[in-house]
Parts: C-alpha cells; sequence; structure tokens
C-alpha cells in the first residue's frame, strides 16, 4: 500500500496545484444545474424534456462528474504520462499498472466525492428536489469512479495525444450521458434502443441511485433483487471489468 | 567477474525502421559501460531492451541474473532519455514520490543533497532550469540505492558545473560497486567514466573496449593542425605525413592541413619548415587521438558503408533511419 499511497500523494498535490483543472472540474456540474435545474426547470405536467419531478434528475447530475471528471482526467493524465516518458519510469519500479490505476482512482473519487456533494447541495438548493440521503450513494459514486476510471485509461491508452483523449472522452460521455436513463427516459427513447441503453454502464448508475434517493423512482427490481442493490452489483461488476482492461491498457512504454 | 548485463544478437524493428540489429554486450559488475553512437544508432532502444521496456524481435537479455521484464525492481535505477516528471510537485516532493515506490528507499533529502539540489529542494519542477530538472530526474534513478543503472544521457542539457557533480556522483556510485550503463554524446564524460565503452552504430555494437584500447586501435595517431589556407602540397618536403581534412568531417576545421604521428617535440621543426617556405598559418595546435577520434572514426565509416549500401540500391526491406532514436521508439511501442 506504500506504493499506492506515495502514487496518491502525488497525483493529488499535482492536481490541486492546477488550479484551473480544480475550478473547472467542480464549475462544469454547478453550471449544467444552473441551466437545467434553475433556468430551464422541471415540468412534471408538461411533455418533452425534464417533465419529471426534480428528484428524478439528480442521478444524471452526479453522472456529470462520475463519468466526465474520470474520463477525461484520467484519458489526458495517461496521455501526459506517455509524453514525459513516465510510463517508461514507472515500469522499472515495482509500482504495477494496476496499483498505478488505484491510486488514480482514489484520487479521482476524492474530488468526485467532493463535487458529488456540492452537487447534491446545490439541487437541492436550487430545484427544490425532494430526495433520501441513503448511504448506497457512497458506495454507487466509488463503484462509478472505478468503472469510469478504467475507461478513461482506455481511453488515454489509445488516443495518441492529450487532445485526443479529451476530444474521445467527449465523444464517448455526452452520448452516454444523455442516454443511459439520466436526464432522458426509455419512454422517450425509440424500443430499438433500449438494448444499446443496457450496455451502458452509466444506466446501472442512474437507475441505482435513482432507487436509492427517489422514492417515486419506478425503477423494476432485477431477478427479484432490490434495484438499488441490484444495480450497484450490475455496476460493480462492470467495474471491475473495466478496470482490470484499463489496467492492462496502459503502456509500460513510448 | 560475474556479468551483470548480458545481451546477444539484439534485434528490434520498428515497421520499417531497424532500431537494433544484432547488438551484443556484456557489463560486469561494479562496471561503468558507455554507449556511444550518433543519433539514430540505436542506443535508447538498446536500453529499453535491457530494462524491459521494449520487447526485443530477437536475441535475447537478462540483467542481475533475470531477464528484464523479470527482474527484481527494487535492484535497478533507470533514467529514461526523455524523461519529464508531473511539474507541479517540487524537487524534494518528486524524490520523495519516487523513494515511496521501493520498500526500502534512501532519504529524499540525501539524493537531493547528492545531485546538489537542496537549495532548490522547494522549486516545483516546472520552475527549475534545464539543467536543474535533469539532476532530478538523475536522482530519481538513485532514491533505490540501485544495484544496477540505466542512464540515458544523465548530463544532457546540464551545465559544465551540473555535469561534474553528476560526473562525481557516478564515480562515487561505481566506487560504491555500482553497475552503470550509460549513454552520452559527450566523449569527455565516456572517456572519464567508463571503464568500457561501447560504440553503437546502425544497431549494432561495431567497437568495444576501454577507452584507452579503443583509442589505440581506432583513434589514429596524433596530430598537429595547422589553420592554415595553403595546399598540403606545400608540405611535399616535410618528412611526416600531410593530410587535408575532408569538409564537414574530423576535427579539424576545414581550412587546415594536418600533420599526422608526429611527436611534439618535433613541432619547432615544423615551424622552421613553415618559416623557411613563407607560408602563412594563424595556428598551431597538436593533439593525441582520443575518443572522439574513434567516433568520428567508426561512425563516419559505418555512416559512409550505409549511404553506399542505400546508394547501390543494396538496402533491401530494412534500413536505420537518421531520424532520432527516440522518434523511432515513439513509432510503436505501447504495452
Amino acid at each position: 500500500m506504500g506504493r499506492v499511497g506515495a502514487e496518491t500523494s502525488a497525483g493529488w498535490r499535482s492536481f490541486i496545484r492546477r488550479r484551473t483543472a480544480v475550478f473547472f472540474t467542480f464549475f462544469f456540474p454547478m453550471i449544467l444545474i444552473v441551466i437545467f435545474g434553475a433556468l430551464i426547470r422541471t415540468d412534471p405536467t408538461g411533455e418533452g424534456l425534464f417533465t419529471e419531478p426534480a428528484a428524478y434528475y439528480v442521478p444524471g447530475y452526479l453522472a456529470v462528474v462520475v463519468l466526465f471528471t474520470p474520463l477525461s482526467r484520467m484519458g489526458s493524465e495517461v496521455a501526459r504520462h506517455r509524453e514525459g516518458s513516465r510510463f517508461e519510469k514507472l515500469a522499472t519500479t515495482p509500482l504495477t499498472r494496476g496499483e498505478w490505476l488505484l491510486a488514480q482512482t482514489v484520487v479521482n473519487a476524492a474530488i468526485i466525492g467532493l463535487a458529488s456533494l456540492l452537487i447534491l447541495g446545490l439541487v437541492v438548493l436550487l430545484t427544490g428536489a425532494e430526495i433520501a440521503f441513503s448511504p448506497l450513494l457512497v458506495p454507487y459514486i466509488l463503484v462509478g469512479v472505478v468503472c469510469f476510471c478504467g475507461v478513461g485509461a482506455m481511453l488515454g491508452s489509445y488516443t495518441d495525444s492529450q487532445d485526443g483523449a479529451v476530444a474521445a472522452s467527449n465523444a464517448i460521455g455526452l452520448p452516454l450521458l444523455f442516454l443511459s436513463e439520466t436526464f432522458i427516459s426509455l419512454s422517450q427513447l425509440p424500443g430499438w434502443f433500449e438494448p444499446l441503453v443496457n450496455l451502458s454502464p452509466l444506466t446501472y448508475f442512474a437507475r441505482g441511485v435513482r432507487a436509492a434517493t427517489y422514492s417515486g423512482a419506478e425503477t423494476s427490481a432485477v431477478a427479484g433483487v432490490d434495484p438499488a442493490l441490484a444495480n450497484l452489483g450490475i455496476l460493480a461488476a462492470l467495474a471491475v471489468v473495466a478496470f482490470a482492461l484499463g489496467a492492462r491498457s496502459i503502456p509500460r512504454t513510448d | 567477474m560475474e556479468a551483470v548485463v548480458e545481451a546477444t544478437d539484439l534485434e528490434k524493428v520498428y515497421g520499417e525502421t531497424t532500431a537494433l540489429s544484432g547488438a551484443s554486450l556484456s557489463v560486469e559488475s561494479g562496471e561503468v559501460f558507455a554507449l556511444i553512437g550518433p543519433n539514430g544508432a540505436g542506443k535508447t532502444t538498446l536500453v529499453r531492451a535491457l530494462t524491459g521496456t521494449t520487447e526485443p524481435d530477437g536475441g535475447s537479455a537478462r540483467i542481475l541474473s533475470a531477464s528484464p521484464s523479470a527482474v527484481d525492481r527494487d535492484r535497478l535505477g533507470v533514467l529514461p532519455q526523455e524523461f519529464s516528471p508531473p511539474g507541479r510537485l517540487s524537487a524534494r516532493e518528486l524524490l520523495a514520490y519516487y523513494s515511496g515506490l521501493y520498500d526500502d528507499a534512501r532519504d529524499s533529502d540525501d539524493v537531493l543533497a547528492d545531485v546538489g539540489l537542496v537549495d532548490a529542494g522547494d522549486t516545483w519542477y516546472e520552475n527549475l532550469s534545464g539543467g536543474q530538472q535533469r539532476r532530478v530526474c538523475v536522482g530519481s534513478a538513485l532514491v533505490n540505492d540501485p544495484g544496477l543503472l540505466f542512464l540515458d544521457e544523465p548530463t544532457t542539457g546540464i551545465d559544465p558545473a551540473g555535469r561534474r557533480t553528476v560526473w562525481r556522483l557516478i564515480e562515487d556510485l561505481a566506487a560504491g560497486g555500482t553497475t552503470v550503463v550509460l549513454t552520452t554524446h559527450d566523449m569527455a564524460e565516456a572517456e572519464r567514466l567508463a571503464d568500457r565503452v561501447g560504440l553503437l552504430a546502425n544497431g549494432s555494437i561495431v567497437a568495444q573496449g576501454t577507452p584507452e584500447n579503443l583509442v589505440r586501435e581506432h583513434g589514429g595517431s596524433s596530430r598537429l593542425t595547422i589553420e592554415t589556407a595553403a595546399d598540403p602540397e606545400a608540405f611535399a618536403d616535410l618528412e611526416y605525413p600531410v593530410e587535408r581534412p575532408e569538409r564537414g568531417r574530423g576535427r579539424s576545421p576545414d581550412s587546415a592541413v594536418v600533420v599526422r604521428d608526429i611527436d611534439p617535440a618535433a613541432i619547432g621543426t615544423v615551424v622552421d619548415y613553415l618559416e623557411a617556405r613563407g607560408i602563412e598559418y594563424t595556428e598551431l595546435s597538436w593533439a593525441e587521438p582520443d575518443l572522439e577520434d574513434v567516433y568520428l572514426s567508426l561512425a563516419d565509416a559505418t555512416e559512409r558503408e550505409r549511404t553506399d549500401r542505400l546508394a547501390d540500391g543494396e538496402r533491401g526491406g530494412s534500413g536505420q533511419s537518421d531520424s532520432d532514436e527516440s522518434d523511432i521508439a515513439q513509432a510503436g511501442e505501447t504495452a
């Protein structure tokens, strides 16, 4: 654990000293909440987008940081490491690729944990959402971070620059954000699209968080298991796969 | 003596570019081995093959009695050529970070002192000068007190004083029994530090030995360089061989003639000769052959062979690029 601790400490210090990155990491979800929750507002009696009660969209707001922050941060972090031959250096130390990814995941979890608290507070304050602060929110956010850090590591490994990694994370993140039962319910999408929605790990995050926090959620049980727990289980399984693939994808050298 | 580094016929090809072509070497315990050679010769690729950060296409390598990918990394220290650690950590934090990756590591302040950066310890890496940055990178390879140390161009960008700090550090490590493999373009560095030198050209080691032996075998003879516009024919009666250096090759200026095989005590006879014939000159300088002569002689010969082969259309399916080898390596090496 000493190696993971050293890597985590270095990663955390590096992050908090990039003030612009810190600012926009927290500003991005805040501005979305202000736009969607306070300016556009939800309209439970109307038609089209944002027709559900405000609490319905809480998983969507959380998904903004649980999905986007790991994708873009991990993608650009891996690209930065490649450009600085840092993986070549690390490959000659006892630190394994899995330990490196674990350390980066811990850093992301800390950042996203703080951002999530801010989001929950803002959502309640600005939109009047009535949500239950379920303890399951903690494992959902942690497991979601693990999952998308793995995906972000793959993006950084298979793109050839920081620019490429950020562009790829946006290209993948935006469709996932809107097509994973976060802001748009399944009933608003064509029927043939449902299998694709079920392929997105973010879908299980959204369904589970909604089941845990929103009393009006109509999330169905999975094989008879409470949806808040069942979706966490599915997300955890996907996270293990994504983390393993992400660690494996990290280059040993440039 | 036990061989700590052993490479036999290493081959590595990136696309159509051959980076290593049968490179073999053996480095014994406690030895300092310097790899020299032109850009694109394959030095960095060879270091990567020996440190397990690239997989050779052919041949075999063993370090510390294990394959490079399975070696005990607590015993290994590596400085990659184009290494750039996180910019917003201080020199002290960076060394502490790399120390933290090992179960048993040196105190980072001691390493900071070794590389002569105590006063800059709290400065962010990105705010250090280029030479200071390189010294931090050298320090990062020393935090675990390695038994085998690979340094890929450790003094590139470092000023003369800083370079001497690193040289003394390497000498102290060698005196303490650390085996060191370093690459360099600085012949003075190789001559001063290395017990043995290997000259890499076109992916293979074309000569290796102690600096003294290499100079004796490949360095040529002593030379008296006369900066003059006169032709070598003007020296026809001189009892020593005289030549005009080929333009752009060798170490003498283009407007010079070189007198070979001359003892320093005989320089006076040359001066008398010049004055007797009214040959105007601006400077005389005498030098024994050194490692740079070896480098120029062998690297030039290899380059000419390659150029001739290309001109004759004998290149075949693979050839050595003139581009910097780090570019070659970046062409495709990922896990």
